[in-house]
This record gives structure tokens, sequence and C-alpha cells, in this order.
């Protein structure tokens, strides 16, 4: 048993030990930031269940509310789906009529067709934003091939990419998030651009060329690189102010649910040597090697332009 | 006079049987700020979609450590705000260490000023919270800065202070409530 000086001492000494050690933490996070977040994790793996017990009900009232909006307004809404179903009707029509026409036009040109990525589904676990990042956690199941750089997308668009990967959870950081940087091309004015993340709903684009500025409304999509494919659906181009134009994303990120992760491999695809970089073969240092025909000329003196030098 | 002082009435010289049932709940009464301080963590890191969610985590845990550091710190100890910190660390995915080390630094700041802002009233006690919750919130924002190697803008920090120093005082009206009733070990 510890006497009562000692346990002063001891009851003074706690708090600034535990500072210590806190502040430890800090300096572990600013050294080694994947192992903290790595238990991080390993804690969200562990609470995954209890997270889907807690946002079930949330989510049954948030399908009655739906239903109920529904039922309320029933004549209308059958009108307004038959209109659209009419639409997309015609829409499969135009869509099948162009892949026949494009697989086609890809026979005879000999296209070699891409591999198809591979991908696995999961469910939002957690918004795992903090008030500095946009990112979400996805339980994607335990044996999952996720890697680090994968792209994440959610049925209308691209949503960010992989940043940390879990035994059964994978960390997505969001195309919004401040840190996110994708490269992209502007389908219509076929100008390349920076699509930026700074923490609102809608991204910035930077970096465009400025004698192609981007067109107010036009389709945005990924530019291929690295493990990023090109083509994906991003979203379009708004102009929130003069000269200040932003995405706005195909993909809702403020409600997320179900989100797929696409490996679409390694681009090591490796350009051929261009004309212009084949190496010269160098000349001899000193080509005049050797007692010259004219050697009873007198020795000259050092001058520029003579060889060897 | 300390706040940490129960009611008169309890102070009787006949004391309740030391009973294994009435040291527990004894305990789980004294603990009840460091669970409910890891209980709103924990939920609050749940998928509901609820804007500020992290920010609330944060203001929570801050506005409990300081009330019952400077009212009753025997329900609120060092080690207890130790863990407590830890838990909201792993369940928030902020720069590691920040809360728990602003959690630690508000803790020393109430538990050595406690005989000073129980005489100074709610206002004043108020008005010192909300400059530690916003010197704290301006901690986290650099060393968010510091990681993501640019300067970022303030406005979630700030956000995150004002939150914060919002929800003090419906908190403290619950904590009051809480400290003569179900967080106090005397009733046990």
């Amino acid at each position: 048993m510890l006497s009562i000086h000692a346990r002063q001492v001891l009851a003074k000494a706690i708090l600034p030990l535990l500072i210590l050690l806190a502040v430890g933490l800090v300096l572990l996070g600013l050294v080694r930031r994947p192992a903290v977040d790595g238990v991080r994790l390993m804690a969200t793996d562990f609470m995954a269940p209890a997270y889907h017990g807690l946002v079930w009900p949330q989510e049954r009232v948030a399908v009655w509310l739906t239903d109920l909006r529904g039922a309320t307004d029933l004549a209308k809404e059958n009108s307004r789906l038959r209109e659209e179903n009419r639409a997309l009707r015609h829409w499969y029509d135009v869509a099948v009529a162009l892949a026949a026409e494009n697989g086609r036009l890809k026979n005879s040109l000999h296209w070699i067709p891409q591999t198809v990525p591979q991908y696995v589904t999961g469910r939002v676990t957690r918004d795992d934003g903090g008030p500095y990042s946009r990112a979400v956690l996805l339980d994607v199941g335990s044996g999952h091939q996720v890697r680090i750089g994968d792209v994440a997308l959610d049925a209308a668009g691209l949503l960010g990419r992989v940043t940390e990967v879990g035994p059964h959870t994978v960390r997505v950081l969001m195309i919004n998030d401040d840190a996110s940087r994708i490269p992209v091309t502007l389908a219509s004015s076929h100008g390349d651009a920076i699509m930026a993340g700074d923490d609102t709903a809608a991204p910035r684009l930077i970096f465009y060329p400025q004698d192609h500025h981007p067109v107010e409304g036009e389709r945005v999509e990924t530019r291929g690189q690295s493990t990023m494919p090109a083509g994906l659906p991003v979203g379009t181009v708004h102009y929130s102010a003069p000269n200040r134009p932003v995405v706005v994303p195909d993909a809702d990120l403020d409600r997320l649910d179900i989100v797929r992760v696409f490996d679409y491999g390694d681009d090591d695809s490796q350009a051929p040597d261009a004309p212009g970089r084949v190496r010269v073969k160098k000349l001899p240092q000193n080509p005049l090697t050797g007692p010259l025909p004219f050697s009873w000329l007198p020795n000259l003196p050092d001058m520029p332009g003579r060889g060897g030098q | 006079m300390v706040a940490e002082n129960s009611t008169p009435h309890l102070h009787s010289a006949v004391e309740p049987k030391q009973t294994f049932r009435r040291a527990l709940d004894m305990s789980s009464r004294a603990a009840m700020p460091s669970l409910f301080i890891m209980f709103s963590a924990i939920l609050l890191s749940a998928p509901f979609g609820i804007p500020g969610q992290a920010q609330l985590q944060f203001g929570i845990a801050m506005c409990t450590v300081w009330f019952w550091a400077h009212s009753r710190p025997r329900s609120m100890p060092a080690l207890a705000v130790f863990l407590c910190g830890l838990v909201v660390e792993i369940f928030s995915f902020g720069p590691p260490g920040t809360v728990l080390l602003s959690l630690l630094v508000i803790y020393g700041v109430a538990h050595h000023w406690r005989y000073g802002l129980s005489r100074l009233g709610f206002l004043m006690g108020w008005l010192i919270f909300s400059i530690f919750a916003v010197l704290a919130s301006f901690f986290q924002w650099s060393l968010v800065c510091l990681h993501a190697v640019a300067l970022l803008s303030p406005a979630p920090g700030l956000f995150q202070a004002a939150l914060t120093i919002g929800i003090y005082p419906s908190l403290t009206a619950l904590f009051v409530w809480g400290r003569r009733t179900f967080a106090n070990p005397d009733q046990a």
C-alpha cells in the first residue's frame, strides 16, 4: 500500500505524464500516420455490425417516408413514371442501336478489347470525414483484393479513390476532399484539366487550357492515368462565379449507401522510344589523336575551338 | 465552497451499509460522465448523415470534461479523461492525438482553477471555456495543415469551435440535473 505522501506525488505527476503520452501520440501521428489509421480501421471493422444496427431504424423511416410520399400522390406519380418509362424505352432503343454500330465499327477497325476490371461492392459503414476531410469507410468483407489507388464509383459516377485498406474495411477519399486531385477531360471542348476538391459539394477545375475554357454544362470524364482509366463519368461543368468553373458531380456525395470499388490494374504500358530521344553515339573525345602528318610545325598555343579540350 | 460537496442532508452520521450492489451503483454513477463521452463518441461515428457529427464528437467531449473537472473532479479523474480521449481518437479520423491533448489540457485548466471557477458564475465560466475551445480548434487546424503541408481553410475549425461553445449551456443544464440525480454517487 502506498503512503499518503507517495499518493499525493503520484496524483500530481499523473496529469503531466498523460499529457506527455498525448504529445507522443501527436508525434506518432506525424511520423507514422498509417499505424494510427490502421488501429482506427480495426475499430471500425469491429463496430461495423453495430453501425448497421444503429442506422437501420433511420433507413427504415426513410423508406417509409418515401413510400408514404408516393402513396399520397399515387396518380401523379404513376403518370410521371409512365412518361419516364416511355422516354427510357426510347433511349434504350437508341443505346441498343449505338452499341450494335459501335461493335461493327470496332470490328472493322480491329479494335483491341480492354480487360474487364475486377470490382467489389460494399456498403458505407460510416462517414469518416471529420471537420477537415471528406472520406467514407466501406465494408467490403474479408478476402477482398482491393488495393490503394483503386477507383470507387456509385451508380451514377466517380466517387473517389481508395487510400487505406483494412482486413474488412477500406477508406475512400472522396473527390471533393481538399487533398483530392483527379486528372479529367472535358468532353466537348476536348481540354484537359485537374479537378481539385475544396471541401465543398462541387470540386473546382484548375489547370485548364487558357484558350479552351470549360463550357457550361459539358460532360467531365476521367483522363486515363496510372490506375485511373479514361472515360469514367465524373459530372458536368458549372460556373459558380465568373472564371470559376466547378464540377457538379454525378455521384450523390451526401447520401452514399452502396459503392463499387474497381481494380483497373496498373497502367504499366511503356511508350516506345520517340525518334527524337534515340540515344546518339558519342563522338570520341579526342578525334585527332596520334601524330599529325605535319608534325614539323612548331607547337601552337591553346586556342578556343580546338578539339580534345 | 467547492461544488463537489454533496447535499447536506446526505451527510448524516448514519451511512447506508456498504454492500457490493451499492458500491457498483456508486461507481456507475461516478463513471456516468466518462461513459457519456464514450457512448456519444461511438454513436456519432455511425453513418447517420447528420451535419456536424464529427464536430459534435469533439464538442461533447470538451464540454463534459470541462464541466465535471471543475464541478465534481471525483467523477472525472485524469485517467478517465485519457481513456475517453483515446476512445474519441479511435472513433474519429482527425490528426492523431489532438483531441486527447486538448481534453487533457482543458481538464488541467478546469481542475486547477476549480475554486476560482465555482466563484465566477456561469457566464464567466462559459467565456473562459470558449477561449479554450477556440484554442483547441486552432491547434487541431494547425496540425491538419501540417499533415497536409498546405494552408487549409480555417472555416471547419471555426464551425467546430462555435458548435462546442453553442452546445455548452444545454449540456450544462443536463449535467447540473445529472449531478443532483443519476450521476450523484451519494444517492446510491
